[in-house]
């Protein structure tokens, strides 16, 4: 048993050695074809990075759009198959297409659900109230709970017999309907994870989009007093547009994290068909399915479809996100 | 140093010596109401968690619910604990997060070091080409790098999940680390390079020190991060006995309480798992805080 810790700490301390004599390796290298001083340094100092990026990103990448056109079980070595696993997902697997309704469906719902809700919390909590730091320490706690344990929570709140049916029993009970368990109930588990997920992450936006609002200077406020704006026209006129490159922030990391709600998601329950999200579902083909080359190719059109939302935010940004002067 | 609140001189509104209108009274109850709801639920579930980790089994579904659980089953937690091996799971736990958080800091302090101080060719094209890395779906990336471990015989090890930090795990630290880099005046290291202090010298005397709230920042979300690393773990590791906690955590509900959920013990060790964390937001909040906001308001 201790040989499990004694391995690891053996590859741990090979690498991080090798690490270091390679970035003191490229700098006498780069020295000695005449590179700057200074640049040689940089290169080395960033070369963890680069290492980094061309063996665990871009290699990665490369085999995964390969694996993506092939038949591969782990077993045999990989069989080419051309387009065929992109055909099956658009024509054949059913499960794909509820799977992605799904997961698009909680992200456009979640993410301006999510933002309008921390924006107005974080507008209240902007107009001077005693005791700041408290409530900014109790909207973020939901944030700093462990995923696995947030999940676990909420689906003993969602259980038939869970709290949230309790408060609802006088409704139930109006209508004659049966408390359900919402997590496994096809039309209740979209709102079900909906709400868990704005708890989640409703706090942590509230404290972004605070700071945003604490830093636009006071004396914009000031000057648009003495033109006689009310308070109304100063939150149009002068609040929405100095928050605007923090809600942009929010949003861009709101869409890439929903898109990709996994360990939540897991622990909820991964196994009935109703209700999975994309990155669930390419672990089940990848790992329980051993369909190494049909999951590559779902994570393709996941990354397409993240690409996708992340250009329409950037490109409309021109339109909505206001940059005070153009910083140079 | 940069910090949330030193960033912006702190205007002190006048003393308010008018007379406060009673729509403003209104106004005020009104925040304040809101604010408390709001509070109350996102607080409510946390008291919930903790009520259910001390209930017997019988009471888990009474009716009304009973918040306050009579007498309280301290021993629930011994129960959880023991179900199954959590002493060993915290020092899988602890070993993984400890070492992946060393080497994790140690670089992306580096790397920002070099992208913030070193003018090279390429350095923004580079830059953005890290920024955007930081947009690929893990998931994408995760199939080959299972197939790259199980290559080295490294499947079923603790070393995919704490060697790899050595690569720069957190494009988004190296950024948070680069802005606090870029507020530190050129001058303090040229003063140091007149009295002949070489690179690693200057990073490690001077640079560092001046950084340390924002390498504190970076160390608690990587902690986090470590510690509540799921998807890795159920990934690589299969042997029960090497499972950090939150892969007990997921074995204890999917097998052992599936047909009869045991909430009060699954309630109990979801509060344990999340124990350490929330005592360290609580013991160094700001520099949640600070990592949190530094992307939004800064960049």
């Amino acid at each position: 048993m201790i040989s499990w810790y004694a391995q690891t700490v053996i590859d741990y301390v090979v690498v991080g050695t090798v690490i270091v004599l390679a970035m003191l390796g490229i700098h006498k290298v780069l020295r000695k074809f005449g590179v700057g001083r200074e640049a040689a340094t940089g290169y080395a100092l960033i070369l963890p990075w680069i290492i980094g990026m061309l063996v665990w990103t871009i290699g990665p990448f490369l085999v995964s759009l390969f694996l993506s056109f092939t038949d591969y079980n782990v077993l045999q070595s990989p069989t080419w198959i051309g387009v065929d696993n992109y055909v099956e997902m658009f024509t054949d697997d059913r499960q794909f297409w509820s799977v992605l309704r799904f997961t698009l469906l909680y992200s456009l719902l979640n993410v301006p659900l999510g933002l309008f809700g921390a924006l107005a919390t974080a507008t209240l909590l902007n107009q001077n109230v005693r005791g700041l730091g408290a409530w900014r320490t109790i909207y973020y706690l939901p944030a700093v709970l462990p995923a696995a344990a947030t999940a676990l929570l909420w689906r003993w709140m969602f259980a038939s017999n869970g709290i949230f049916n309790f408060l609802f029993r006088p409704f139930y009970s109006l209508f004659d309907l049966e408390a359900p368990a919402w997590f496994t109930n096809p039309d209740l588990v979209l709102p079900g994870y909906i709400i868990m997920g704005l708890w989640g992450v409703f706090g942590a936006n509230t404290v972004i989009l605070l700071a945003g609002l604490k830093s636009i200077p006071r004396d914009l406020y000031d000057a648009a007093k003495v033109d006689g704006a009310g308070r109304f026209s100063q939150y149009v006129n002068i609040t929405i547009p100095m928050l605007t490159p923090t809600i942009f922030y929010v949003l861009i990391i709101g869409v890439i994290a929903s898109l990709q709600t996994f360990t939540q998601a897991f622990f909820i329950d991964h196994t009935r068909r109703a209700g999975t999200f994309m990155n669930v579902y390419i672990y089940q083909e990848a790992f329980e399915r051993n369909r190494m080359g049909y999951a590559s190719a779902l994570g393709w059109v996941m990354l397409l479809i993240i690409l996708l939302f992340t250009l329409l935010v950037f490109r409309s940004s021109a339109a909505w996100v206001y940059y005070e002067g153009e910083r140079a | 140093m940069v910090t949330l609140e030193q960033s912006r001189p702190a205007v002190k509104s006048k003393p308010q010596r008018r007379t406060i209108r009673a729509d403003e009274v209104g106004v005020r109850t009104v925040v304040y109401g809101l604010i408390l709801l709001g509070a109350a639920v996102v607080f409510v579930p946390f008291l919930w968690m903790l009520s259910t980790s001390l209930k017997q089994e019988s009471q888990l579904f009474a009716y009304p619910p009973e918040w306050i659980p009579t007498p309280p089953q301290w021993h629930n937690y011994l129960d959880a604990w023991t179900a199954l091996p959590f002493n060993r799971f915290l020092f899988n736990t602890v070993f993984m997060t400890i070492l992946a958080m060393v080497a994790e800091v140690f670089t992306a302090s580096i790397v920002a070091y070099g992208f913030a101080r070193f003018r090279f060719p390429l350095r923004n094209t580079l830059f953005v080409v890290l920024l955007s890395t930081m947009m690929l779906p893990g998931i994408l990336t995760l199939i080959p790098k299972f197939l790259m471990w199980r290559e080295v015989n490294r499947i079923d090890t603790f070393t995919p999940l704490t060697v790899g930090a050595w690569f720069v795990w957190g494009p988004s630290f190296v950024f948070l680390l680069r802005q606090f880099f870029l507020t530190i005046p050129r001058e303090i290291e040229e003063a140091a390079i007149l009295d002949g202090a070489n690179t690693f010298q200057i990073y490690r005397q001077i640079m560092l020190p001046l950084v340390k709230p924002a390498l504190l920042a970076i160390g608690v979300l990587s902690f986090q991060a470590n510690w509540n690393n799921f998807e890795g773990a159920l990934i690589y590791l299969s042997t029960l006995e090497k499972y950090p906690m939150v892969l007990g955590l997921q074995f204890f509900g999917d097998s052992l309480s599936r047909e009869a959920p045991k909430w009060h013990l699954m309630m109990a060790m979801a509060t344990m798992m999340a124990a350490p964390i929330l005592l360290l937001f609580f013991l160094a909040q700001r520099y949640f805080i600070e990592g949190l906001t530094v992307g939004g308001v800064k960049g």
